[in-house]
């Protein structure tokens, strides 16, 4: 026995792909953004690391990500040691391959912002828009004490 | 016919938003009209026009409504204005006209307006109060005293009344405040010629339901023993209908910002509305929670109960609670002290009151009787019983970062000997962005509320029992709540969430946060209780603004106890910390009337009765009608005052003592025949309900 739903003034249907009950979402509004990434890395002096603590140049940290105008990274650093950071990104074809080697760099090696137990925040990219499919961030210990990098990373559409 | 009121109202300054909750909660739609000023003079702005309060179109408006409601009042009797422009409306009394409902209103005699005075009805039969002759025109109520706090804002300070409905012929205690002047509450004095004179005249309207044109309402109750001298002459009313308009009592707080659980007037409101025959869309269901139904406290002065006598007690008022639920179709649901079993050594929690060698076997005897009430209750639906933990960390869910030397249990699927995940990974990628090859061999899809995430290099358990447990995750939440219902299952209940009712009140109030009620969801709970902040003393998390999450319920709470502070001395007891009993805990020894004469005066044991029983059930009316919550109490730490030979005996002052030689006083046993009086005198707004109806009523009038 279908189940059956009065799906205009007129018109009784049964429930199936093509006609599902009708639903109203409750408690959810629309976000344009999504958590992708939390993560807590060890920053060290190893070249090449990143917020995933691979050092395998050629893999992302995220993919996928071409419906995200910008990501935003939160981080929260337990210490101030010298530390840069170096975000990489490129496009990839509909099967996924990125289209060529390597990388654009879109954020060169530059010092983390913030001091020791604080919280800081980086736009990526920092100006204009973003929508590449794969990004890489690196983190890397120029000085100082190896310690704890707790990340989080938002997409927003 | 939808039900419809109209609120009148001076400005939004001051307004309650209770007012309106109230009747959200209700079902019944309403509309805001405010008055341009104090006087006659006023307009009352209305959605339709402008209009003189005198006038045939504001009479013609307000007949659409079933109820026009009187906001506003005042604690000065010698104001000269407040709602003066109402006066025309008291004389709009056809079959057509609206009920009228005025709270706590300002007839009095200050006011010099000609317009007011020659329009007031020469046959209204209360006196109007006389700020220059108090004592000839109206009537000090409960003792006479000025209030501890101002009158009619505080949230504690409850002022005492037991009243009694002559229509209904029932008795109940309802903070009553007809009239406030210096801080001290007052009833009216009737003039009994005129109410003769209105109650043998034939009067048609829909709202005299005794086809007359006056009728008392309600009148201060006779007392039930000589000890109580608190009496008030056969001329003191309470309420009052003339014609069709109510005369009662305040109904909410001068206040705007509490639109939540602490009006403690609000019975009038509702009694007003039924009276009116506003029909609401919805009842309100009442429920009563406990937490730690069966639990030992210590065993000194002054009572010296020994561990068997709490057990008496409890045994003797649960078997009473749970023929009251079976009764009145109610289900009292309780948060049971779990994690005994293997995270604490406190003999007087429920695991080890049982099974502990550390208790002699007549003790765990005792507890064991209490304990087969409470799972006979849970089998037939009237004593529920959920999962309620103080032994994590801190306390409750995710009470601090990291729960030290925790101790799980063993089997099922979490518990040892089998590795688990107990914190985050420490690489969380969302699936849809994970880069292929990255993901390491332990990952796994963790979901939270909307949020998925692949977790990989996750922290584990080890095959070890003992452990210290990161609090803030789901992998954590599903340990503990596993173990707690691992216990719940060992104490021979078939569930650890209250049956059908799929819920729990949770320990400290705390529910955690996201990861704890996805635990939850997954454990098959529907809701639990929960405090705004909701992993206290962490502090990092508050409950959503709507309190509904992904389908999953955060009541609010609100506590009942007759003391703050470990287990109550009484209703009040000398020389005692405040927070050790009721009154103190409540500041309702105003200006010294309880504690000054508590041994000398028999009556002031009667007052300080009257005063918790109205301060207690106008916050349980509030968490039902406002907040839609739970109401809750902690019954060893409630009952210790009783006499544990006379356990059920209802309150008789001083002629009935308990072991420290105070008036006995049963928490559970008056709380629940108070609300039930009241339950009996609004069928048309309350009933007696489950927690089950209160997620279902929120889901109906909150939305998502």
């Amino acid at each position: 026995m279908p189940v059956r739903f009065l799906r205009n003034a007129s018109e009784l249907a049964d429930v199936s792909w093509e006609t599902p009950l009708p639903v109203q979402v409750a408690n959810a509004k629309p976000v344009p953004a999504d958590t992708l990434l939390v993560a807590t890395t060890t920053v060290t002096a190893d070249a090449n690391r990143d917020l995933l603590g691979s050092a395998a140049t050629e893999l992302p940290t995220l993919d996928g990500c071409m419906q995200y105008r910008k990501l935003v990274w939160f981080y929260f650093r337990a210490s101030a040691a010298d530390t840069t950071y170096r975000v990489l990104a490129r496009a990839t074809d509909q099967n996924g391959a990125p289209l060529g080697a390597g990388w654009q760099e879109i954020a060169p090696a530059t010092p983390l912002p913030g001091e020791a137990n604080s919280w800081n925040r980086i736009e990526i990219p920092a100006t204009t828009d973003g929508y590449y499919d794969q990004y890489r961030i690196e983190v890397r210990l120029t000085a100082g004490n190896s310690y704890t990098l707790t990340s989080k990373i938002v997409g927003v559409r | 016919m939808q039900p419809k009121v109209c609120l009148v109202l001076n400005n939004l300054g001051n307004f309650n938003r209770a007012w309106t909750q109230i009747l959200r909660n209700l079902g019944i739609d309403y509309t805001l009209c405010i008055a341009t000023s104090t006087t006659t003079g006023a307009n009352i702005q209305t959605p339709q026009g402008v209009f003189s309060p005198s006038s045939p179109d504001l009479r013609g408006y307000f007949r659409q409504f079933d109820a026009v409601i009187l906001c506003e009042n005042t604690n000065n009797l010698a104001s000269t204005s407040l709602i003066n422009y109402s006066v025309f409306w008291m004389g709009w009394n056809d079959p057509e006209d609206p009920a009228f409902l005025f709270f706590n209103p300002h007839f009095s005699a200050a006011i010099g307006e000609s317009a007011y005075n020659s329009n007031f009805p020469s046959d209204f039969p209360i006196v109007r109060p006389n700020p220059s002759d108090i004592a000839g025109t109206l009537y000090a109520a409960d003792g006479g005293t000025a209030s501890s706090l101002v009158l009619g804002i505080g949230i504690t300070g409850g002022r005492g009344a037991c009243v009694l409905f002559p229509a209904e012929n029932i008795r109940a205690h309802v903070i009553s405040i007809c009239s406030v002047q210096s801080n001290i509450p007052y009833y009216w004095k009737l003039d009994t010629a005129k109410h003769s004179t209105l109650a043998s005249t034939t009067y048609t309207h829909r709202v005299a339901r005794n086809g007359r044109a006056g009728e008392i309402l309600a009148v201060p109750a006779p007392p039930t023993s000589s000890e109580d001298t608190e009496t008030y002459p056969a001329d003191c009313v309470v309420a009052y209908r003339y014609r069709n308009s109510f005369w009662l009592p305040a109904a909410l707080h001068r206040r705007q910002d509490i639109a939540d659980d602490r009006n403690p007037y609000l019975f009038w409101l509702l009694y007003g509305l039924q009276l009116a025959g506003v029909r609401p869309r919805y009842k309100l269901p009442v429920q009563m929670e406990t937490d730690h139904p069966l639990q030992a406290v210590g065993t000194g002065a002054p009572f010296n109960h020994a561990i068997t006598t709490q057990m008496g007690i409890l045994e003797a008022s649960w078997d009473w609670m749970r023929d009251f639920a079976r009764q009145r179709n109610t289900a009292i649901v309780n948060g049971l002290v779990v994690g005994t079993k293997y995270r604490s050594t406190d003999v007087g929690y429920h695991w080890n009151l049982l099974y502990s060698t550390s208790r002699t076997q007549a003790e765990r005897d005792a507890a064991m009787r209490v304990h087969q009430i409470l799972v006979a209750g849970h089998r037939e639906g009237t004593t529920p019983c959920g999962v309620h933990d103080h032994t994590i960390g801190t306390n409750g869910y995710w009470g601090g970062s990291t729960a030290a030397g925790f101790v799980r249990h063993s089997g099922l699927r979490y518990g040892a000997p089998n590795d688990v995940p107990i914190a985050r990974g420490r690489c969380c990628v969302a699936p849809h962005v994970l880069p292929a090859g990255v993901a390491g061999a332990d990952a796994q899809t963790v979901q939270v509320g909307d949020t998925e995430l692949i977790e990989w290099d996750i922290p584990t358990s080890g095959t070890g029992t003992t452990f210290d447990l990161p609090a803030g995750s789901v992998h954590a939440a599903r340990i503990i709540i596993e173990s707690e219902i691992e216990e719940m299952l060992a104490l021979g209940f078939p569930d650890g969430y209250c049956g059908g009712h799929k819920y729990t009140n949770t320990a400290a109030n705390n529910s955690g946060g996201e990861c704890y009620w996805q635990a939850l969801k997954e454990f098959g709970f529907r809701g639990v209780r929960s405090a705004p902040e909701c992993n206290v003393p962490y502090r990092t998390k508050c409950v959503t603004p709507n309190r509904y999450w992904n389908g999953f319920h955060l009541v609010p709470h609100k506590n009942l106890d007759n003391v703050g502070d470990s287990y109550s001395l009484g209703l009040y007891y000398p020389d005692a910390p405040a927070e050790r009993h009721a009154v103190g805990t409540y500041r309702l020894d105003h200006s010294g009337d309880i504690s000054a004469n508590w041994t000398t005066q028999p009556v002031a044991a009667w007052r300080a009765y009257r005063r918790v029983l109205c301060q207690l059930m106008s916050r349980w009316l509030s968490t039902t009608a406002v907040a839609l919550g739970g109401a809750y109490f902690h019954p060893i730490h409630c009952l210790m005052p009783v006499s544990p030979s006379r356990v059920l005996e209802r309150f008789d002052g001083w002629n009935i003592l308990n072991a420290a030689n105070q008036p006995h006083y049963n928490h559970a046993v008056e709380l629940l025949e108070n609300m039930d009086a009241v339950v009996r005198l609004l069928p048309e707004y309350l009933y007696w309900g489950t927690i089950t109806d209160v997620m279902d009523h929120r889901e109906r009038v909150m939305g998502g």
